[in-house]
């Protein structure tokens, strides 16, 4: 019951102050995550207990002033890489943000080695 | 009695393939169609006998008893008999015999070798599947619990789009086992040519058609059923329908190499080959489990080991035969730069890139968690980011390459045509950002090269000459428009869709800048299968208001939940609604979920637009 009503005055107070920009930065973070208890959902897709959670999480620390960088970050000490659908840039992925670029230049080299200018 | 039915049927269907493989080896070829005809029909009737056990639903037979229950309606009775592994292997099966038997029936004055050569290879296929099904799948296995009620089907399952979604990813699928055939008795019978291109496209574009409808029926049913409010999610099965896509479009454009210059062989038939492989590999990864999907509702490992297995046969086989036999003697540097060819050649390059970028975010996180034991997740954002400038060139170059002429190049001809068309799109992408008051600069870009491909194509569809050319390049005309109409409608649905999420008390309201959304009332009531939690909402935005009734069904039998969304669609936007009981234990209070998606229609109109383009193909006779 307690908790019941602390998540309504929650509600409530978030209806009055309605702060629209946050609930959309909470989307857009929330879209980039994804909800481990589900199968390939993201958090913000989910209505699970636990992408409830990390919402909620987000939202309390958009609105303590924190950037997104820092709520990524805190994320990922928690719960690993794994939650990131926003495939950061390191060591273990660098492979698959370079493959691309890789085959198109030696695709490339390879069609101009076959054709004819003249 | 029906489990001993049904595996007669099986049974028969794989000796009278084996017996149609004895007979090619035997070259007594004067029953050999006959009886290759007969373990088709046995295949068709184990498939029919299938569906007459889900029909009257016999809990005897095990994928009957797993996935049927007397109450469900009888139309997801029979959808049933391919909503689970057995029963859809076995329909898998159908399908390569009915491609084998259409291709018997089209091909009447082929020559005989090549023929025979075609169906002997197609025969095989059927055969080991047969094999597989029979051991290792069998739909037909025997309860012995004495069962009077089956275990039900996945509620999220039940719906009629899901009904015809499946088969029509199969015939897609499976479509590219014919080609693999073609290809191998083409490459043996040494008439692997431009009268073999000629004659191959016509079934590949049949299989391209199935796919694209596949995909566009599980996008489309994504949307309608999973209440997330989007069309497609980067999902790894989701991806591994694209693969085969993306290949056998490629492959559709080097036949046309093919076709008309009887070049770019050896490319062609590795193609051909990588398509089936490809195919087969999806629903090896699909039924595996190795997937973390919304999928993987169809699944069991060690099944997954055997398919891995016939893959590894089949790729080995077909590999064998293209290394033996294609050595093509080619000639060099034969290809014009700026040529229509070499259009197609870049049309080729950038598929294949496609296909890598989709390859390895959907396989590399598997991997590396099974090299390095460390999990990452690719995500829509890997997949936008890195796909979204390639895409803009390819959109140029497929805007430009059909302005083109064969092997001459014809580029200063057509420099102030292009310049012109570039102009427009400017125009046109300048002006929308100007009223959308968008200025992101991704958007622009997708907004020019989305115009650019449209007006070329336009242009070139009303500047044909006569009416044969008008009905030459109808298909590929109408498909590119199709293209470029849907990467401008998801161009702009990604830029304008909202989303709110919010929680709600009935009579209560939420308020975002110009929209309310009051929930009025609710209501519960009860139908055979499922509890129902109805809902009304109304909905006003600036300049209207309605109202939208989503819905939480309770099924019982398995008992689950799924949300049923609402939806209002106008030609701009859609206004879409998803409720979902919220962990709180108030029952009245609701989380709902609100979008505004822009385009949605656009984006099916021009994947419609893309199908047709493959229809008229088949249909208008140059």
């Amino acid at each position: 019951m307690k908790y019941v009503f602390f998540i309504l005055v929650c509600i409530i107070s978030s209806n009055l102050y309605a702060d629209q920009k946050i609930d959309s930065k909470v989307i857009e973070i929330s879209k980039n995550l994804r909800c481990l208890v589900c199968q390939g959902q993201s958090i913000n897709d989910s209505d699970s207990d636990f992408a409830l959670d990390v919402k909620e999480l987000i939202k309390k620390n958009l609105k303590e002033g924190k950037k997104d960088e820092e709520i990524y970050n805190y994320l990922k000490l928690k719960y690993g890489d794994w939650i990131l659908y926003k495939t950061p840039i390191n060591v273990s992925t660098i492979f698959i943000w370079m493959l691309p670029i890789i085959f198109i230049l030696i695709g490339l080299r390879f069609i101009v080695k076959r054709i004819r200018f003249e | 009695m029906n489990n001993i039915i049904g595996n007669s049927l099986v049974l028969l269907s794989l000796m009278t393939s084996l017996s149609t493989s004895f007979l090619f080896f035997k070259k007594n070829y004067s029953h050999y169609l006959k009886t290759y005809i007969a373990s088709c029909i046995f295949c068709f009737f184990s498939f029919i006998f299938l569906i007459y056990c889900f029909v009257i639903s016999d809990f005897y037979v095990s994928a009957v008893y797993q996935n049927s229950h007397t109450t469900k309606p009888l139309i997801y009775k029979i959808a049933g008999s391919w909503g689970n592994h057995e029963g859809s292997m076995l329909l898998f099966i159908c399908i390569i015999a009915l491609y084998g038997f259409a291709f018997c029936y089209f091909s009447k004055n082929f020559d005989n070798k090549f023929k025979y050569l075609t169906v002997f290879f197609q025969n095989n296929l059927t055969m080991i599947f047969l094999i597989y099904l029979f051991f290792l799948s069998n739909p037909f296995d025997y309860v012995s619990s004495d069962p009077t009620q089956g275990l039900g089907l996945n509620p999220i399952l039940q719906d009629p789009l899901l009904l015809i979604h499946p088969p029509f990813l199969y015939f897609g699928y499976i479509g590219f086992s014919l080609i693999l055939s073609l290809v191998l008795s083409g490459l043996i019978n040494n008439s692997f040519d431009s009268v073999w291109a000629k004659l191959s496209k016509k079934w590949v574009i049949i299989s391209w058609i199935f796919l694209t409808i596949g995909i566009l029926l599980g996008s489309i049913w994504a949307y309608y059923e999973l209440g997330w409010g989007g069309y497609w999610f980067w999902d790894p099965v989701e991806n591994a329908s694209l693969m085969p896509w993306i290949l056998s479009v490629a492959l559709i454009h080097s036949l046309l190499i093919m076709e008309r210059s009887n070049t770019f062989k050896s490319w062609t038939a590795l193609l051909a080959i990588s398509t089936f492989a490809l195919s087969l590999f999806g629903t090896f990864l699909v039924r595996s489990g190795i997937l973390n999907s919304v999928h993987t509702f169809a699944n069991d490992p060690e099944r997954g080991l055997f398919i891995l297995g016939i893959i590894i046969l089949i790729i080995f086989f077909s590999l064998a035969i293209y290394i033996f036999k294609s050595d093509f003697v080619e000639k060099k540097n034969n290809i014009m730069f700026l040529s229509k060819e070499n259009f197609l050649v870049f049309n080729n390059l950038f598929l294949i890139l496609f296909l890598i970028i989709v390859i390895i975010g959907t396989v590399y996180p598997i991997v590396l968690s099974a090299v390095a034991n460390q999990n990452i997740s690719v995500g829509p954002f890997y997949y936008n980011t890195i796909l979204a400038p390639f895409v803009f060139i390819f959109l140029f170059l497929m805007g430009t390459g059909p302005l083109m002429k064969w092997y001459k190049n014809d580029f200063n001809a057509k420099k102030n045509l292009i310049i012109s068309i570039g102009l427009i799109s400017c125009i046109l992408a300048l002006i929308i950002s100007y009223f959308s008051s968008e200025t992101n600069i991704i958007y622009i870009l997708g907004l020019i090269f989305s115009f650019y491909l449209i007006v070329a194509t336009i242009f070139e569809l009303f500047s044909s000459k006569n009416q044969f050319n008008f009905k030459q390049y109808l298909s590929k005309n109408l498909s590119h428009l199709g293209f470029g109409l849907l990467i401008l409608s998801i161009t702009l649905n990604s830029f304008f869709s909202k989303e709110y999420n919010f929680m709600i008390n009935v009579n209560d309201k939420y308020v975002s800048d110009d929209l309310e959304i009051t929930f009025e009332e609710f209501n519960i009531s009860k139908d055979i299968n499922f509890d129902q939690f109805s809902t009304i909402f109304k909905i006003k935005t600036n300049d209207k208001s309605f109202t939208l009734s989503p819905s939480i069904r309770k099924y019982n039998q398995p008992e689950q939940l799924t949300s049923e969304i609402s939806i209002k669609n106008t030609l701009l936007k859609d206004f879409y609604l998803a409720i979902n009981y919220s962990s709180i234990g108030n029952k009245r209070l609701i989380g709902a979920r609100y979008y505004e998606n822009f385009f949605i229609l656009g984006i099916w109109i021009s994947s419609l637009i893309i199908v047709l383009g493959g229809l008229s193909r088949l249909f208008i006779r140059k």
